[in-house]
């Protein structure tokens, strides 16, 4: 993104090969995270389109809910996606490759302007982003043996770098999170498992390429049985989590199947999901039995799952624990607070996911070319995108777990689609030069199209004959007389492209479903951008950078305490820190604007 | 500075046995302490400063004045925070009553370093300090002015918190069924599978019933706050003044054998058995060709429109007029048969039989006004709390339109993310409500109840 924006950058990481490699499961997308990955392609990234070139299953999730959480998930090849990611930033002319691992700072008066690697090059720059993942200070456990310094199985982990920033006046905690064995296909009997197949439509993540997708292939669902509960509680005192290796906090929301039978022992079964790794090999991921417990506990109670009898394990899963940085010392930019140069996206942040790791990285990345460019910095609002909700969230409240998006972290879920995201942030993505001209062009068509069908919808009326059929099979009432487009799309299982064929005009591609999700959900979305408003009017009212939040007598303790702690910056800001009420935020206001009053002379 | 130390007076100015002070905020004890006389301490059994007094201990103590001089001699009682009203320290001093005294401990106090406390900041700061939610501070200033028993009984039990503890579990409630929401919609494909519609639908159902039946409470609930309106209606010359006067216990109401005399509606607050009440005498009702007798009447009218209750005054001992018997049936009406001195002992009239000259029938008369007009908030009282207030009357109305509105899009083919919306605005009139602020429950509450994790 920083490239794009029109800064000299460079990619220093430890290996070139494993750039796009995915550490976890092979899937990109999912409730929120699909939204994301579009957002990250309106704004000219490379996570929409590699998702394109190399996946292997695509399903919509939530299609039987309102299209507001329609959520797009594809299963991908990693090969293929790794490879993709590799020839798409290679795209990008101001974007320079390295290997290398960073050891320590370059400073100068205060700022970051570099680093210096471990085997001793001295890289100079105006600004750094660290995305180091679950690099730093990795350690793996299986079970309680000694754990293994890594990164990522396989790969070493990043010490020097960790007590460089420490070293800054950062401070660093620690997080786990898990990963499943994987098994070899070929000692699968899939007989009797059901089979998943993706969605056989059209859709591509990105708005401006269609690329060509690869072969599909199903996934496979079975379950736990009572056996792997017994081998599960017989050896619990040996998982690294539960047997006290472990002292991070992991993700409620990704649980080991440890934590699954602890915690759930009522729970008759719980799904297992095999997923292909991709096209060109048999071996699959086990999502569903993430765990800490010794390899052979895991052949165990794999060979226990119904199709897995006679399996064989390829890799081991595993907990890793590693170093974030908690987020709260960012500021909206994801620069940290106290250093001019230096920002962080990813999991150094305390966050899981690809995507959410992709929404920061391009935050960070345009920030840090902003600064070094001498650009304003760009802030994404709470209303305009989830990665600016993702981004408020961790600054502002912090983590105390993994941070994962879910459309319920936004008070604005019927703003925030994947269907709308090319609308939200195009004009963004333009303004910043992030686009090439025909990407822009493209872009620009698109929203264009939209518009077209909607204004027609509004502007055209529906016979009973042309629209009767359609409501009968939508089963809802018919019609006696002419009615505008636009209002019968409002109804449930009414299909705007379906009244547009009656009528005679030009109706499918996405524009039309575009255009359908914002006309059934006109009302509601004006009422959410007049809140969002009101809320954006509060961003906009700035908190004075001395306020000593803790003379505010009328205010109360607890707000007093939580607003010297976080230091807002905005009204807003203050107001969504935990334990600060409307009516503390009402006597801030006041407070403030005593003071901005002039003193009598 | 966390709270400055403010200090006021808690009882009202003027002639009095006992007056007492109030002095709270971080710091009030060393405060308190530089206005109490150390050698005198020491004379009641060895040195002991403010440190060492218990908390919520009377201790006799001599109050002095920066000069040093005595002020006067009383009670002391401390109560350290958080265990106190305000929430921060807070020191109660009993002195003599008066001008005087009073006057010079606060200047004393004021001299050594408390400021002088707005009117209510003492509950703002218990409000602050999350002593009290919104709801109980109302009830502190209902019960500081209520005038008659049944609204002070009324006040106690809100700011006791039933009211709060009932909309704290509808909350409750709602946040739940939002969570559920929240997982259909965020984990569609977990071990648990999707949450079967009826359990979605009964918990709203659950929920808009409690909003219906707290709203049905709001008439008798604000009656005691409010008082009841209640009119004195009848022909012209029917007694209805006197009646007026002798509910008072006053001569409020110009009385004589003229008929027609009151013009103007007159009102005046009693208290009927322990009841608030506005009573209201109006112009007599009659034909007039006369323009201000006519407006009077037409504003009789108007009341009786009005009223929680009629007494609809008619002299003992004579049948109903075809009019008065209409208006009895128009409005909520209890007949008064006036002038009871005058009538036949044993005449058998439809009414409470009453003499504003002797006072027979009046205490009859008070328990069945009592009756009709507070009966089902007295016997709820134990039930139900009550909503006093015309904001929680509103505030729930609106939660209660919210639940109606996401109720369609509810179930099968629904769309949760219209639910969930209106859902949310019912929760936060709710909050309003109570004056509340709530982080990220809902997704908690998800990963409390739900095994999530592909």
């Amino acid at each position: 993104m920083a490239a794009r924006s029109g800064a000299r950058t460079l990619l220093l990481t430890q290996h070139l090969e494993t750039i796009g490699q995915m550490s976890c499961n092979p899937a990109i997308g999912g409730i929120a995270k699909g939204t994301v990955v579009r957002e990250v392609d309106a704004l000219g990234g490379v996570m929409g389109r590699a998702t394109d070139m190399a996946r292997i299953q695509f399903r919509m999730l939530n299609r039987s809910k309102g299209p507001a959480v329609w959520s797009p998930r594809a299963q991908c090849d990693r090969g293929l996606y790794r490879r993709a990611v590799r020839t798409l930033l290679e795209r990008f002319p101001l974007l320079q490759f390295s290997q290398g691992t960073a050891a320590r700072f370059l400073m100068q008066g205060g700022r970051v302007v570099g680093v210096l690697t471990t085997d001793g090059r001295r890289l100079e720059s105006k600004a750094v982003v660290i995305t180091a993942g679950t690099f730093l200070r990795g350690q793996i456990h299986m079970g309680l043996a000694d754990p293994i310094p890594a990164g990522r199985a396989g790969e070493g982990p990043s010490v020097e770098v960790s007590q460089a920033i420490a070293d800054l006046g950062v401070t660093i905690e620690r997080f786990k999170t898990g990963t499943p064995p994987r098994i070899d296909g070929r000692s699968v009997d899939l007989d009797g498992l059901q089979r998943q197949d993706g969605e056989e439509v059209p859709y591509w993540f990105s708005f401006y390429e269609r690329a060509h997708h690869p072969n599909q292939l199903p996934c496979y669902l079975t379950h736990t049985t009572e056996r792997l509960r017994e081998i599960i509680t017989s050896h619990l005192s040996e998982s690294a989590m539960y047997g006290g290796a472990i002292s991070g906090r992991g993700p409620r929301y990704c649980p080991s199947i440890e934590d699954k039978i602890v915690r759930f022992p009522h729970a008759l079964r719980h799904q297992v999901f095999l997923e292909p790794e991709g096209l060109d090999t048999s071996e699959m991921y086990v999502n569903g039995l993430s765990t800490s417990l010794p390899p052979p506990v895991q052949l165990e109670y794999l060979r226990s799952v119904p199709g897995l009898e006679r399996v064989e394990m390829t890799r081991p899963g595993y907990a890793i624990e590693y170093d974030y940085f908690p987020p709260t010392q960012l500021d909206h930019t994801l620069r940290v607070r106290h250093l001019e140069g230096l920002y962080f996206a990813g999991q150094v942040n305390g966050t899981t996911g690809y995507e959410e790791a992709a929404g920061q990285g391009a935050i960070a990345g345009l920030n840090a070319a902003a600064a070094a460019l001498g650009r304003d910095p760009v802030r994404l609002g709470r209303d305009e995108a989830f990665i600016g909700v993702l981004i408020d969230d961790l600054v502002t409240r912090g983590v105390d777990e993994p941070y994962r998006l879910f459309t319920s972290r936004s008070e604005f879920r019927l703003l925030l689609r994947q269907d709308n995201a090319l609308r939200r942030l195009l004009p963004l993505a333009v303004e910043r030069g992030l686009l090439s001209d025909s990407e822009r062009m493209v872009g620009e068509d698109r929203l264009e199209g939209e518009e077209r069908v909607m204004a027609f919808s509004r502007e055209t009326s529906i016979s009973p004959v042309q629209a009767n059929p359609i409501l009968e099979e939508a089963r809802t009432s018919p019609l006696s007389e002419p009615v505008r487009l636009s209002e019968l799309a409002k109804r449930p299982g009414v299909d705007l492209g379906a009244l547009l064929g009656a009528v005679g005009a030009p109706h499918g591609g996405e524009e039309t479903a575009w255009a359908s999700v914002e006309l059934r959900y006109g009302g509601y979305i004006e009422r959410d951008q007049q809140l969002a408003d009101r809320l954006s009017e509060m961003e906009e009212f700035v908190i004075p950078a001395e306020m000593e939040f803790r003379d505010l007598v009328s205010l109360s303790f607890e707000a007093r305490e939580k607003l010297s702690r976080h230091q807002p910056s905005s009204l807003g800001h203050a107001g969504r820190i935990p334990g600060v009420s409307p009516s503390d935020l009402q006597n801030l206001v006041m407070e403030i604007l005593k003071r901005r009053r002039p003193t009598p002379a | 500075m966390l709270t400055d130390v403010v200090a006021a007076l808690a009882t009202p100015p003027g002639r009095s046995a006992l007056a007492v002070v109030r002095l709270s905020g971080a710091g009030a004890i060393e405060i308190a302490e530089r206005i109490l006389d150390v050698g005198r301490r020491e004379e009641g059994g060895g040195k002991r400063g403010l440190a060492d007094v218990a908390d919520r201990v009377a201790s006799l103590m001599t109050f002095v004045a920066p000069d040093g001089t005595p002020i006067d001699q009383g009670l002391v009682t401390l109560f350290r925070a958080p265990h106190s009203y305000t929430g921060d320290d807070l020191v109660e001093f009993s002195c003599h009553g008066g001008l005087l005294v009073p006057g010079r401990l606060l200047a004393a106090l004021h001299a050594a370093g408390a400021r002088p406390a707005a009117p209510g900041e003492f509950t703002r700061r218990a409000v602050l300090n999350g002593k009290l939610d919104l709801l109980q501070a109302e009830a502190v200033g209902d019960l500081i002015d209520a005038t008659a028993p049944a609204q002070g009984r009324a006040a106690l039990r809100q700011l006791d918190g039933a009211l709060s503890r009932r909309l704290l579990t509808l909350r409750e409630e709602l946040v739940e069924l939002l969570a559920v929401l929240a997982y259909a919609i965020d984990f569609p494909e977990e071990d648990d599978g999707p949450v079967p519609v009826e359990r979605i639908v009964g918990l709203l159902d659950r929920g808009a019933d409690t909003v219906a039946r707290l709203l049905a409470t709001a008439p008798t609930g604000e009656r005691p706050r409010a008082g009841a309106l209640v009119v004195l209606a009848g022909r012209p010359n029917a007694g209805k003044s006197s009646l007026f006067n002798a509910l008072l216990g006053a001569d409020r109401a110009l009385v004589t054998e003229i008929p027609g005399t009151t013009r103007d509606a007159i009102e005046a607050s009693a208290d009927i058995d322990g009841w608030p009440v506005r009573l209201i005498d109006t112009a007599g009702l009659r034909e007039s060709d006369e323009r201000i007798e006519r407006m009077g009447i037409d504003m009789s009218r108007r009341y009786v429109g009005a009223a929680d209750l009629v007494l609809l005054c008619a002299e003992a001992g004579r049948e109903l007029l075809a009019d008065e018997e209409a208006l009895a049936r128009e409005s909520p009406t209890l007949v008064v048969r006036t002038k009871g001195d005058l009538a036949d002992a044993d005449g058998d009239d439809k009414g409470v039989r009453v003499s504003a000259v002797t006072g027979v029938g009046l205490d009859r008369l008070r328990r069945a006004m009592a009756e009709r007009l507070f009966a089902s908030g007295s016997a709820q009282d134990d039930l139900e709390p009550m909503l006093t207030h015309e904001r929680h009357r509103v505030a729930l109305g609106r939660a209660g339109d919210s639940l109606a509105e996401a109720r369609p899009h509810l179930g099968d083919g629904g769309d949760p993310v219209l639910a969930a919306h209106h859902l949310g605005h019912a929760v936060s009139a709710l909050d309003e409500l109570i004056g509340l602020v709530h982080p990220d429950e809902v997704l908690g509450k998800v990963f409390s109840s739900f095994c999530v994790g592909k």
